[in-house]
Order: C-alpha cells, then structure tokens, then sequence
C-alpha cells in the first residue's frame, strides 16, 4: 500500500520528540492548559513544533532533524526557554519525567466526547491510567530495508535506554520501586511490546497487511512497540525511554542512538550472520533485559542475545560506550556520551535523582517543584561536581 | 372525677430551638441544591440561595440570623474561603505577568466609575453612590470559590478569575474603609482619619496575616503532614486571625486574604498541600448560602429592580470591557477574557452588610434607592453562580460534576 511507502532519508540523521507535563504551581499535580500555553507560543518565533496532545495537561514538542548532538541540544534549549518564558505568563510549570508522581489515575476525567467515551469504553481503567510522558528519538534511514536491520540490532541496548532515562519512579503517589514505571502501563496494551521479526521492508510490509486485514490495526500509528519503523518519516524510532527531566539529556539519549546506529550499520555482515543463526531466539532475553532495566537501572541485570552472557547493566552500558567511541568521535558527540559515561559511573539516572529529592523533602509536591525548576535551569546548574 | 391532661406530653406546640430549625432548613436546602442540579440544570449553591431566601420570607425556619452558632460557622466559612483564595494569589506571577495587575485595576476601576454614574443618573448622593460603587467592584469568592470546587475547574479561565476575584476584593475593602472614613469626616472634624483608618486597617490586616502565616508554616514543619493536622491548623489559626483583625478593628476579610496569599508565598519549602477539607466542609457551604439567602431582601420596589437591573449591566459591561481590553497582552485570547469577565459577575453577599452601614448614615434616604442594591445582591445571587457554572464548563475546564467516580 503506498501509505507505507518508506520515504528515504539521509542515513544517521535525528530527532527528538518530547511530551512534557504541565504543572499548576499551586498543588503541583498536573493541570489543564496546553491550549493556552500554544496560544502563546504560537507568537514567538522558535524552531521545531509544540504541538498539543490528547490530554490539556500533556504538550509535545519535536525537534528539527540533525546531523549532529551539538545544534541538537541548542536547538532542544531554545525550545525549551520559548515554552518556560510562556508558561510564566500563564501561572504554570513545565516538568519532565515519565509519569507524574501523585496524580491519581482515578481523578482522571475521561472527557464527555465520542471519541474519548470510545477509548474508556474499549480499554476501561487503561485508558485513565495512561497518562505517561515518553521520549521518541528518531534516526534515519536510506531506505525500509535498513530500518528493519537497525531495528532488530538496537533491540539489544533497548535496556540502555530505559535505564539511562529513566524518571518515572513515583506513579500514583506511591514509590514503585522501579526506574521505569512508565514501560508497565504501556505494557498493558495490547499491541505493545516488540516488533515482528521481519528483517526486509516487504517482510515486514507483509505483516502489516496481514495484521490490516484481520481488521486488528488501521494503520502504523496502532503499533505500540517499543521501536517501530516511521515509513512516513524514514527512521526508526526509539520509543522506550522516559521523558528525562532536562532536555539536554535527552539530546545526549539521541546522540547514544545516533552513534550506535553509526556502529551497527558498519558491523553489519557480523549481525546479519547473528540473526541468521538465532532467528526469533534475537528476542529469547528481550523481556527479561527489559523488565530488569525497568525495575534496577543501572542495577539490572542484561543477558547478550548473541553470547548469553550475563552482566550487570551497567557494566554493558560502560563496555558499548567503550566500543562504540570511534563511532563518537566520528559524528562528534563524544560530549554527550561523555556525559551518559559520567551519568552512569557516579550520578545516576533521573529516577534516582527524584529518590534523592524526596527523601531529603518528604514530599511528593516538593520533588515535582524541584523537577519543573531543574527542567528550567541551564544544563551546568544543579550538576555536582564531577 | 374529671380528666386530667397527661403531665408528661410536652406543651403544643413545642418549642423547637432556633438551631434545630436551622439544621432543618438546612437539609431542606440540601434537596433543593440536589434538585436543581438534577432536574434544573442550576447549580447547587442557588439552590441554596433560594432555599434561604424562600424559608426566611415565608416558613420562619429561618427567623434569627442572629444564632449564635450558625453565625459563627459562617464567619469561619468566609473566613476559609478567603483564606482559600489568598493562597491563589501567586505574587510571582503577577511580577512575571504585570498586565494582570493592569487587568484587574482596569476591570475594578471601570465597574467602579459604571457603577457610580448609573447612580448618580438615578439621583443618589455622590458619598453613598461612591460607596456602593466600591462595594460592587468585589466578585463574590464564595461563589468562584465554591463553583470551582465543585466543578473541579483548572486552567487558564479558573486562576484568572481566582486571581481577579482576590484583587477586586481588596480593592473594595480599601476603597470602602477610605470611603467611610471621608464620611465621617462630615461628622468630626479629624482631617487625618480619612487617611489614617484605611492605612491602619490595611497595615494592621497585613502585618496580623504575616504573623499568622509564620506560626501556621512554623506548626506545619513540626507536626506531621497528615491530611487532618493541616486542616485543623488552618482552621484554627484562620478563627483566631480573624477575630483578633475583628477586635483590633482590622479588616477580617482583608487579614483571611492576605493570610491565605502568605502562608503560599512564604511556603518555600512546600509544606503545605493543597487543602481538603472533606465532606465536612459542606455543611459550612450549605450553611453560608442558605444564610446569605435568608439576607436577601425582596421586599424592593419595581423601580429598585429595574435601577438594579441598569446597575448589574453597567457593572458587567465596565468588567467586561476591562478584561477584554487587556487580555491579549496579559497572555490569553479574546474568547477566553470574555469568559473570565462573564465569571466575575457573582456580587458578594457581604455588600449587603455594607451597603446596610453606609445607608444608615442616611435614614431619610427614598425606600426606591434603598433597594437597589439588595435587588442587585438578588439578581447576581441567583445568575451569578449560573454565570461562574457556564464559564467553567464553557472554557473546558470543569473537570466534571459533583458525582465522580471512586475507585
């Protein structure tokens, strides 16, 4: 069908799409006021888009496409200080994080409209209990045949992403005891989870007729899966990670894809050989890897698809890095990646941060202050010294 | 031998105790909320209203406003709601945002000039027309306060009209402390009373409230967090300011505000969450617009009513104008400001009281002046929740209705 006409990009090129929370200052749960905050910001000039999203308390914003981490960054601060300045005229606070940590899914309204009333007909306490805030990254592909082959071979370092940007760990005013709770309510749908082992574009075209055809899905946007290929875009995207609580983290998380993408398509003989010999046992560890980065972190452990080798996340986050510096270097991001070896060696992710605010205040509201003003604060500020 | 009547029935009919009659009323009110809600499509609160009013007139449940206990359930209901209010008040964002100040000066002023002219045009004196002017600057907060609750409003329209109502009501409490303090001038010759009573009263309301902030922040970091320790401190320390700004002869209202906005602005490290008060907080609701209702005086010429009917659309017209005007460069769109104007009709049923004070310096004063404002009071009573309802669900941000489900 030529809805799913792969639309060819430059290879290597990124992304970044962001939903971000909104916080009324007063009670610091979230509160309506997308549509206003667009009014506003629709005055300024800015580059990328700041869209509006399902819910009055959710705004998305997405990046141009790069070439390289530096002008992604800026380009994401820039944005960033557009949205701040016009969330100041109207009295509110802009957040990152997965999910916000106190708002009650049960207080969730679902709004009295056809199309809402459908959602919570079809999905029930679902429905009220997905208001979480991910980060996509997308990367670029030539063509639909390697958008397949990038993305069996990221699903490997899935676990990275999810344990370097996790920040959802207060969900519904309870500590979860995961990094990551965002990933278990996404779990929860239906077409979630992986993609179909289909390495060509025509294989995985196949699949998606057959899936049509049954009446399951109407088109790609159904698909929840961790990544997905974006035919209309020409990337991959990277869906698993938590909205960190700065944007320059999360430029540095599209960077780590960017130079992995750059690794695996140079390695690539080796992998096809890998996948040829494994078939769907590629995917035997995936959920396994998956829930120990939710769960641990950095802590976690991660068993190689190709080797079976366990090793703690860390350690493989560390090692990958390690390998991948060439790759770095080349696209230079070695500042970004940098800052992830830094982040995974002594720091620590966001949710850990978040666990460090909340033991030191005691309060839920608090922490949620100290989010929104450290999603303001320019990337030095609020950075222990290394 | 005769019959005797049997000695232990009580005397017919009984006496019951005025509060008894007023729980009764109370209940009585609360069908009739529940019944417009339902059946009418009116909200609660004047359902209420008309409860109050009716029952006063007609049935005498209502025959002593005066009860001790009652009224001062419902000084502490104001008292909180003002007090609810302040904390709306985010000084930050009016320095972030100073066309909001604008805003709000524009609206207040204009609705005061409105609101003097048409009574100046019916041939009040300028001293009474200036203080009824200032009186009707004040959006009712019991009203905004209440509507928003139950509707669970958030957003944009709801904090503007939060954040309007608080200022115009210190604009009124000032302007109106100023005023009575120029009339008396015609009585004693103190040329520094006019000055000096709304300085006092301001200063003394300010500082009392700061206090009150400092001890209520103070408790809050000692105590536990829990849900009912909050709720007792603030209602305790609210009672207690607002009686001391009644004897020092402070402003209460003015001292429940500005106790509200500091114990927020002073909270620097969020001790205080938002307040609850629970079901029990309700009855308090009931309570004061059942009150309130009972105030109400509809014993007014048709003449009162039509000055009255020119008066409440002077006032609206002047508000709206106001918000309008300023509301592009304050941040929001023209749909929405004139949403925020339409929600800030709810006129406070503490105008009656003063507007009572400032008319009994003129006894000889015609019957037909004397009700325009309680005619005024009685429209926005009824229309003004009606107007806060439409606003908030207008505007997308009622969250839902009264009946939400639990898990």
């Amino acid at each position: 069908m030529d809805d799913l006409e792969f639309k060819s990009s430059t290879p290597l090129t990124m992304g970044v799409e962001l939903e971000l929370q909104l916080i009324g200052p007063r009670d610091c749960d979230l509160t309506r006021a997308a549509s206003d905050l667009l009014v506003l910001v629709e005055e300024i000039k800015h580059p990328g888009e700041i869209k509006p999203e399902v819910t009055e308390s959710m705004i998305e914003v997405g990046s141009t496409v790069h070439q390289r981490h530096g002008p992604l960054n800026d380009e994401l601060q820039v944005i960033r200080d557009v949205l701040v300045s016009a969330a100041e005229r109207l009295n509110i606070e802009i957040s990152g994080g997965g999910a916000h940590p106190f708002q009650r899914w049960y207080e969730r309204q679902i709004y009295d409209r056809p199309r809402f009333n459908r959602v919570a007909d079809l999905y029930g306490y679902l429905a009220k209990q997905f208001t979480v805030f991910g980060q996509h990254i997308h990367v670029g592909c030539a063509n639909g045949d390697d958008a397949m082959y990038l993305l069996h071979a990221l699903s490997r370092y899935i676990p990275h992403f999810i344990a370097l940007s996790a920040s959802s760990p207060y969900y519904q005013g309870v500590d979860t005891a995961f990094d990551c709770s965002r990933l278990n309510a996404v779990f929860a749908f239906p077409l979630s989870g992986r993609a179909p082992f289909k390495l060509t574009w025509g294989g995985f075209m196949d699949h998606f007729h057959k899936m049509r055809a049954c009446g399951i899905v109407e088109s790609m946007k159904d698909f929840y899966w961790d990544i997905r290929p974006k035919p209309e875009f020409g990337t991959v995207e990277i869906r698993v990670c938590d909205t960190p609580l700065t944007v320059n983290r999360a430029a540095a998380l599209a960077a780590y894809a960017q130079v992995l993408c750059h690794r695996l398509l140079a390695d690539r003989e080796r992998h096809d050989a890998e996948f040829a010999r494994l078939g769907e046992d590629l995917y035997l560890v995936y959920q396994y890897n998956r829930f120990q980065a939710c769960r641990f972190g950095f802590d976690g452990n991660l068993i190689d698809p190709y080797t079976q080798h366990m090793s703690t996340l860390r350690e493989d986050i560390l090692a990958t890095i390690a390998e991948t510096y060439q790759s770095a270097a080349a696209l230079q991001a070695t500042q970004a990646i940098n800052d992830l070896v830094y982040l995974t060696r002594i720091e620590g992710n966001d949710a850990r941060w978040m666990r460090e605010c909340y033991a030191d205040s005691n309060s839920l509201e608090d922490l949620v202050w100290r989010q929104a003003q450290r999603f303001r604060a320019p990337a030095a500020v609020g950075k222990k010294a290394a | 031998m005769s019959l005797e009547p049997v000695s232990f029935l009580p005397a017919w009919p009984i006496a019951l105790p005025d509060l008894a009659k007023f729980c009764v009323a109370l209940i009585v009110a609360m069908l009739v909320g529940e019944w417009a809600e339902r059946v009418v499509r009116l909200p609660r609160i004047a359902g209420y209203v008309i409860t109050g009013l009716v029952l006063s007139q007609f049935a005498g449940l209502i025959n002593d406003p005066s009860l001790r206990l009652v009224s001062t359930l419902v000084d502490t209901a104001i008292g909180m709601i003002l007090f609810e209010l302040g904390q709306r008040v985010s000084f930050g964002w009016i320095k972030r945002n100073p066309w909001l100040l604008a805003t709000s000066l524009l609206e207040s002023g204009l609705a005061f000039g409105a609101v003097f002219v048409v009574l100046i045009l019916l041939d009040m004196r300028a001293p009474l027309a200036a203080i009824l002017a200032a009186v009707s600057m004040a959006t009712s907060p019991a009203v905004v306060m209440t509507v928003a609750r139950d509707l669970r409003a958030q957003g944009q329209v709801t904090e503007r009209l939060m954040l309007l109502t608080a200022l115009n009501n210190i604009y009124a409490v000032f302007t109106v402390s100023m005023l009575f303090a120029w009339l008396h001038l015609e009585y004693r010759h103190d040329a520094y009373t006019i000055y000096l009573h709304p300085v006092y009263l301001l200063a003394g309301s300010i500082v009392l409230a700061g206090a009150a902030a400092y001890l209520l922040l103070g408790l809050l970091e000692y105590l536990d967090k829990r849900r009912g320790t909050q709720v007792l401190c603030v209602i305790t320390l609210v009672i207690v300011a607002t009686m001391l700004a009644e004897a020092l002869k402070f402003s209460p209202a003015l001292t429940a505000l500005a106790f509200g906005a500091f114990s927020r602005s002073m909270d620097r490290k969020r001790h205080f969450a938002s307040l609850d008060f629970g079901d029990a907080g309700l009855i308090i609701i009931v309570a004061f617009f059942v009150l309130t209702g009972s105030m109400l005086d509809v014993r007014f010429s048709v003449t009162a009513l039509l000055a009255a009917l020119g008066l409440v659309a002077a006032r609206g017209f002047a508000k709206l104008v106001g918000i309008i005007v300023l509301g592009r460069p304050s941040g929001i769109r023209v749909r929405k400001s004139s949403l925020v104007a339409i929600g800030m009709l709810p006129m406070s049923g503490l105008a009656l009281l003063l507007a009572r004070d400032a008319l009994a310096l003129y006894p000889h004063i015609g019957r037909d002046a004397a009700g325009i404002l309680p005619a005024a009071v009685l429209i926005l009573e009824i229309v003004g929740p009606l107007a806060v309802t439409y606003v908030l669900r207008t505007s997308g941000e009622a969250g839902e209705g009264g009946h939400h489900g639990r898990p």
